[in-house]
């Protein structure tokens, strides 16, 4: 891959460390090295030739040469082989075994590929449209069962808003429920995007002093509910921390999570001034029966343990027309979705008519949530 | 020599203003605020190719315009249990004593403002069971409710057309749906009922530590 049209940003780290020449494989410091050059090609070419042999007539395209058309130096490309290798070693046997099922090595070759595929966020249509498909295919082949898994990209012309009717709210919890199953959220660490705080009457919001762990009959006297989760600001400090781009701003406005790149640092957590991001410290666990099989790669698709994982705004709903999960369910009309670039929808008759609030507006993140009274 | 200085001056003075005028000014793209931001980009909104038609079920929606929104509601009459009500109020109200008819909702009892201010007759018609009636007596349809409603709580009538009041359904993308006051309150006891929340998280606490 030339240094020009380079996609992938992690992989480049060596050519960087070639560039300010702190070390390189010979030992200079300097860039006195003249057989550099010669000998990076050297291994390229045995890189491919390994590869090769290791993988046989099957050699994919996009997921390999991510990681092994790069130049690099020979310790650094044996780091790498034995790093890639050992995970990938089991899938590389299996495959290769004479005594192995079909099935097996076709799981096999999918766990391969998905092992060194690239950012989604730098992934074209055919690139998500093929990891995708790898998704849902390693799906079948475990379980037996099909899912339906979309790579739906944002619409031109929409910008997704939410307000919140802190009048309306009623404390129900109806919404924490319906993103629960919706988005098939841990059941063993009871992992929700969504928390209403119980807040007293007279005293503002004041999170100190709220409740978002209530259990009695709501609502309760002298007191209101105001819901947070995600607000997908448009300025969002958690994108800004993320040493390895797993997250990011999708022109639609959401910010969303590649579970697949996300290395698990929880940077983002600590940045994000909202309580929006929520860690996968278990392997998150739903019941077979109650997976929603309707999901988005960027959304509601299983993760795994030691991932970051937030409110999408249902990508998997939302890009397809439909109100995110929470909306839906609540009992009260409290909670208001929408395009905010239309001029004629109800989210900016909201934002133009009402007294509408966001939290923490001082910080600059410019979230896309509101809050308003009747 | 004065007058020179106070050119100096009024020069200096518009040097600064042209600067503090243009200073603030962004590269292309970049915004004072989020809603600087969605006015520019809204100028050229061209329409989304979503709908969220499909989404709205079987249910019949009827289409209304109230001061220049237009949205769908819920058709009602064809919910109604015992639709039409001249079925059995073929006579008017006051002479259905006889003790032989069969009764069939004298349990609605009213908890919807005061004696004083309303009973039955406030809305519904005695003359014509089959449609309401606003406060100075002309006829309203039961599938537009609404108006009997708006009559005293036009604030929330007001929110309701424009959307911050009312759930909305099938989804976010056009056409927009909205359900109607009598989806959500009961006419004849129109607050919401207290209850036991949805789920309790008993890992909060843990996850907290």
């Amino acid at each position: 891959m030339s240094e020009k049209n380079k996609k992938w940003f992690s992989l480049n780290l060596n050519n960087n460390s070639n560039k300010t020449s702190t070390s390189c494989g010979c030992g200079k410091t300097s860039g006195g090295c003249k057989t550099h050059n010669q000998e990076e090609l050297d291994e390229n070419v045995f890189f491919n030739a390994a590869v090769d042999a290791s993988v046989g007539e099957q050699r994919p395209k996009d997921g390999i040469d991510q990681v092994f058309d790069v130049k690099m130096d020979r310790r650094t490309a044996f780091k790498k082989l034995t790093a890639s290798l050992l995970i990938g070693a089991g899938a590389v046997s299996t495959s290769c075994s004479t005594l192995a099922s079909d099935e097996s090595k076709e799981k096999a070759q999918i766990d391969w590929e998905e092992q060194f595929k690239g950012n989604y966020k730098l992934m074209s249509n055919e690139e998500k449209e093929a990891t995708v498909t790898r998704l849902v295919r390693s799906y079948q082949l475990r379980t037996g069962k099909t899912l339906n898994m979309s790579s739906v990209d944002a619409q031109k012309d929409v910008l997704y808003g939410y307000a919140f009717n802190i009048s309306k709210c009623q404390g129900y919890m109806d919404c924490v429920n319906a993103c629960v199953e919706e988005n098939n959220q841990d059941r063993n660490s009871q992992m929700q995007y969504i928390r209403i705080h119980e807040m007293k009457d007279g005293k503002g919001f004041n999170f100190n002093e709220s409740d978002d762990n209530y259990y009695h009959e709501v609502p309760a006297e002298g007191h209101f509910y105001m819901g947070t989760q995600c607000f997908h600001c448009d300025n969002p400090p958690c994108v800004e921390v993320c040493p390895v781009q797993a997250t990011w701003r999708e022109d639609d406005g959401l910010v969303v999570v590649d579970y697949d790149w996300c290395v698990g640092c929880r940077y983002c957590m600590a940045a994000c001034p909202y309580d929006g991001r929520r860690f996968n410290w278990s392997k998150p666990e739903v019941p077979e029966e109650q997976i929603n099989k309707n999901q988005h790669y960027l959304g509601n698709r299983m993760r795994k343990k030691g991932v970051m994982e937030k409110c999408t705004f249902c990508v998997q709903r939302s890009r397809a027309g439909k109100n995110p999960a929470c909306v839906e369910a609540c009992p009260t009309g409290a909670r208001i979705f929408g395009n905010l670039l239309d001029p004629n929808s109800t989210i900016r008759w909201v934002l133009e008519n009402k007294k509408v609030f966001r939290l923490k507006e001082d910080l600059g993140t410019e979230p896309k949530f509101w809050y308003f009274m009747d | 020599m004065n007058n020179k200085n106070q050119g100096y001056i009024f020069f200096s003075f518009f040097l600064i203003l042209v600067v503090a005028l243009t200073s603030c000014k962004h590269e292309e793209g970049e915004y004072h605020s989020i809603i600087d931001k969605i006015k520019n980009k809204s100028k050229n909104y061209h329409g989304v190719t979503l709908s969220s038609e499909s989404y709205l079920g079987d249910d019949k929606m009827i289409k209304i315009t109230e001061d220049g929104h237009t949205f769908l509601i819920p058709e009602r009459k064809g919910k109604l249990k015992s639709f039409k009500c001249s079925e059995c109020h073929s006579k008017p109200l006051s002479q259905i004593n006889d003790e032989d008819l069969k009764k069939a909702h004298w349990d609605i009892k009213i908890v919807h403002a005061n004696e004083k201010t309303m009973n039955c007759l406030t809305c519904h018609n005695s003359n014509n069971m089959d449609e309401l009636k606003s406060i100075t007596g002309k006829s309203i349809d039961f599938n537009r409710s609404y108006n009997l409603c708006n009559q005293c709580h036009t604030k929330q009538f007001d929110d309701w057309k424009g959307g911050a009041h009312g759930k909305r359904i099938g989804g976010w993308a056009p056409p927009r749906a909205s359900l109607s006051c009598v989806n959500c309150h009961n006419p004849h006891n129109p607050s919401f009922e207290k209850k036991w929340p949805e789920r309790y998280n008993s890992q909060k606490t843990k996850e907290r530590k």
